[in-house]
């Protein structure tokens, strides 16, 4: 069988934020959500399932999570149900592989979904998994969780570099606290300034509260087809996957492969290969949804990624040339810091958010958007993987 | 006393939530490294055939796949470039201030670890740290006829050279 095109049909999430709600429960709001938006498709279209999710064993009593929602949703894959684990970019990963699945014949209609209920009934148990997701032995047994301190080194590293301030990191959450509040799914949905941000409670220094995304209950779905089978099923315009890329360079610690903490070289790598695959350039790129974790992360994202040049992500926010308006409109939908960041769901939402704005049906529109981009970063900053969509295939 | 919620648990170790690396020989094949430490040693293996020295230690050389490998001494002081003080959200096992610190072991090795035996406030870029090693509970090893065995453990940090 020769190579399929492979499009991104249809997507969905559950409300995210502090459910009172189970993982089993938001899949179903999430699926169903998913399903809605592909009326013509039939649950017995979908011959496979994808589900994302990393602490479905440590904040419930259930590993082996795929049967168990496949079931409760309603459909009966026959050509993959499984589950998949990247943290931060499960979902991502998640959809790079039923790409894969489906280019190559081996399944015909996928869905990848994935979330996480973080919540769980005593808050410690949160905090304390949060060490094992990542390299637990040496750097989580050191009292690492997810990574304030680690972000807080890399934003120190930053500003003494390239001599990025506090309000170039502020602008980032403004920004995407502004996207995030038309947002009806998000954890949160109000705007911020610039003074309350300054002025907000120290997390760990230099960042402060809203410059981290928060702990997020949530679910989010997608649906991805051949060209063929899209045609039949969606009348809107398509949407491609045109390239992907995870790259992944270390996982320890002491095994950084940069110059230094703000050195994102698995980054770029990743962005060199998904560029080509892709064949286009960061020049083209008309809207991305990129893994703001903490307003730092943002800033880098957009040198590492060729949006600017090499330290000067700082000026780029600050001037607006990641907003509407400017050289690239960033997390459109109000990304990690205003959705929140269900990790396994995190991917399968930005894919839904470029979804939308390539069919230009999004809440937040970027005017004439044909080429899109989704960035994760994962664990302490050990893996990139992203993916570019567009118009054509 | 029994665990609420799961009274069932009373008296037995629940190994999925140990923060500590099963670190015992029936367990690990890298036991020789915590071995090292109880002597103040930081240590790794190196290759004896192609002289690669990965950390963390390896059973399997990851650059010619040989399985001759030798315990070697990394060093165990090195200087402060960044730090971290965590107030809020230290998780549960750690004291506040939870510090961590990218430290340069020179010898082109830098590594992120805990600081401690250090005050808020007293950590400086550029201070001179050294390897501190502490006990951490024992593992409790179900052995044959449901006998429970310790194995007692040690973890490392770094700490301010006085």
């Amino acid at each position: 069988m020769p190579e399929r095109n492979v499009c991104i049909i249809g997507g969905g999430m559950s409300l995210w934020g502090v459910r009172e709600a189970s993982i089993i429960d938001m899949a179903q709001e999430a699926a169903k959500d998913c399903f809605d938006d592909v009326p013509a498709l039939k649950k017995e279209d979908v011959d496979g399932l994808l589900f994302a999710s990393s602490y479905c064993g440590r904040s419930a009593f259930q590993v082996n999570i795929a049967p168990v929602i496949a079931e409760r949703i309603g459909i009966k894959p026959t050509s993959m149900c499984t589950r998949v684990d990247t943290l931060c970019a499960g979902g991502s990963s998640g959809i790079i592989l039923a790409a894969g699945l489906i280019k190559a014949g081996l399944a015909d209609v996928m869905m990848v979904a994935g979330g996480e209920k973080l919540y769980t009934p005593q808050r410690w148990e949160t905090y304390y998994s949060e060490m094992a997701s990542i390299d637990h032995d040496w750097d989580g047994a050191q009292g690492m969780g997810l990574p304030p301190p680690f972000f807080s080194m890399t934003a120190q590293e930053h500003m003494k570099h390239y001599g990025t301030t506090k309000e170039q990191l502020a602008a980032v959450a403004v920004k995407n606290r502004r996207n995030g509040s038309t947002n009806p799914k998000g954890q949160f949905q109000k705007e911020v300034t610039l003074e309350e941000v300054m002025a907000a409670r120290p997390i760990v220094p230099p960042l402060g509260l809203f410059d981290c995304t928060p702990i997020t209950d949530g679910c989010a779905a997608v649906l991805l087809t051949c060209e063929e089978k899209a045609k039949e099923l969606s009348d809107r315009p398509l949407v491609y996957i045109r390239g992907t890329a995870q790259a992944t360079l270390h996982s320890m610690s002491m095994n950084w492969p940069g110059e230094h903490l703000a050195d994102w070289v698995h980054l770029r790598t990743a962005a060199k290969k998904a560029y080509e695959r892709a064949r286009v350039g960061p020049d083209d790129i008309d809207v991305a949804q990129t893994h703001d974790c903490f307003t730092i992360s943002e800033i880098i994202e957009m040198e590492d990624l060729g949006f600017c040049r090499k330290g000067e992500g700082g000026p780029f926010v600050e001037s607006g040339q990641g907003d509407f308006g400017g050289k690239v409109p960033v997390n459109t939908d109000g990304g990690l810091l205003a959705c929140g960041h269900p990790f396994g769901g995190t991917g399968i939402r930005q894919a839904r958010e470029i979804l939308n704005q390539l069919q230009g049906r999004a809440i937040r529109q970027v005017e004439g958007a044909e080429i899109g981009l989704t960035h994760n970063l994962s664990g302490l900053n050990v893996e990139h993987t992203i993916l570019i969509y567009g118009r054509e295939p | 006393m029994p665990v609420p919620g799961v009274p069932i648990l009373e008296g037995l170790y629940p190994s999925t939530l140990d923060l500590y690396p099963f670190e015992a020989k029936e367990f690990n094949r890298i036991h020789q490294f915590y071995e090292n430490l109880r002597q103040k040693r930081f240590t790794t293996t190196k290759c004896k055939k192609c002289g690669n020295v990965p950390f963390p230690p390896r059973v399997v050389c990851p650059q010619c796949n040989s399985e001759d490998l030798e315990w070697v001494d990394l060093p165990t002081q090195g200087k402060v470039l960044r730090f971290t003080e965590e107030v809020a959200g230290v998780p549960l096992g750690f004291e506040s201030p939870l510090i961590h610190a990218l430290i340069d072991l020179g010898v082109g090795r830098k590594l992120i670890s805990r600081v401690i035996n250090c005050k808020e406030g007293q950590l400086k870029e550029g201070d001179t740290v050294k390897l501190a090693v502490y006990d951490v509970p024992p593992m409790i090893i179900e052995k044959r006829g449901g006998v429970m065995e310790e194995a007692p453990r040690v973890f490392f940090a770094f700490e301010p050279v006085k």
